[in-house]
């Protein structure tokens, strides 16, 4: 929390998550797709908006093993990712 | 010794009167004699008239000295209710701030209190701002009589408001006994807290590691966009999110924000 002497400033006040805490990854089910996502960011230089595809794997592998709750991609902010492969299906 | 003293001062307003009207006797008896010494006109004129009408017109005094107390008994009685009156009103007011000031911290932010209303649909309709880009850097401590090895696994992500994000913390437990942490986290600098949001993660609930385990730990965030319009916000380019662990001893409930 803040320190003892600011009594006019503002405090941080920590939140709980929006949707709890994910359960831990005991036996690395998903240790592959981490292992993309952080070489991708390596190699990217750690720019986030161009490893969002991998990101987006890795949350969907957390998914299918019961490791998170299943959710709708466009309310975790992948919305842009869903498009795309819509608009791709179009094309063809 | 004191009695017959106190006695005295009880009738002290007696013998005033009894001296005064002697006294008067006398100028009168010294005017007669033609002496009609200064100090005893002065004596005349200085002495207040009540007292030397004390024996003229006693009982039309007392009725006006009555009046006057009537008056004053009515003045100080309603005096005496408004401070009353003042004195709950205080109370009451007292009583009412503690949710007054709650409302207002809310509505103004004040004191670092969470804004009432934080929107978890907005992460469907949010856009990202492309032209802020903000450097996230992340810390890991433990207590220090945590023995996990805790540890970021990227020192910094670069991010715009409005887009999530995927960061991974390591957790390590080098001992042989299964060891259960419970986390918390903060955000520097503090104003930009309240634009921390996080989808989800591993802080506040009891994670436990089996001895010589490892396990990713994994931080699901997104920046408010309305990051980009605080002005308070315009030279913030950096944010660093720390997570500390601590031991949780069994049957320890910790206090954790926000759940029930």
């Amino acid at each position: 929390m803040s320190t003892a002497m600011n009594f006019g400033s503002k405090s941080f006040r920590p939140r709980p998550p929006d949707k709890g805490a994910f359960p831990l990854d005991h036996f690395g089910e998903c240790k592959s797709f981490k292992e993309t996502y952080m070489r991708c960011l390596r190699e990217s230089h750690f720019d986030n908006s161009r490893c969002r595809e991998e990101s987006k794997e890795y949350l969907e592998c957390r998914m299918d093993r019961q490791l998170m709750a299943k959710e709708p991609f466009e309310k975790l902010g992948f919305k842009d990712l869903m498009e795309k492969p819509a608009e791709e299906n179009k094309a063809e | 010794m004191l009695l017959p003293f106190l006695l005295r001062g009880c009738t002290a307003k007696h013998y005033v009167q009894q001296a005064l009207s002697s006294t008067r006797l006398c100028v009168n008896y010294c005017n007669i004699r033609g002496l009609a010494t200064s100090s005893g006109q002065l004596f005349l004129r200085r002495t207040p008239q009540r007292f030397l009408n004390q024996s003229r017109g006693a009982k039309t005094h007392k009725r006006k000295h009555q009046n006057q107390e009537d008056d004053w008994k009515k003045r100080n009685k309603t005096v005496l209710t408004y401070i009353a009156a003042a004195g709950v009103g205080m109370i009451g007011l007292s009583y009412a701030a503690v949710p007054l000031y709650r409302l207002y911290c809310q509505a103004s932010g004040l004191g670092g209190t969470a804004v009432a209303g934080h929107n978890t649909d907005q992460v469907e309709t949010m856009k990202p701002i492309r032209d802020r880009i903000i450097k996230v850097t992340f810390n890991a401590d433990t207590h220090a009589s945590m023995q996990w090895n805790f540890r970021p696994q990227q020192s910094e992500i670069y991010l715009v408001p409005g887009e999530t994000a995927l960061a991974f913390y390591k957790a390590r437990n080098p001992t042989d006994k299964p060891v259960i942490g419970i986390s918390t986290y903060n955000v520097v600098p503090f104003e930009a807290g309240q634009y921390f949001n996080k989808i989800q993660c591993f802080c506040f609930e009891e994670q436990r590691l089996n001895p010589h385990e490892e396990v990713d730990m994994p931080v699901f965030f997104y920046i408010d966009p309305e990051f980009d319009d605080d002005p308070r916000m315009a030279r913030v380019d950096t944010i660093t999110l720390s997570y500390t662990f601590f031991e949780a001893k069994e049957g320890q409930r910790l206090p954790v924000p926000g759940y029930s």
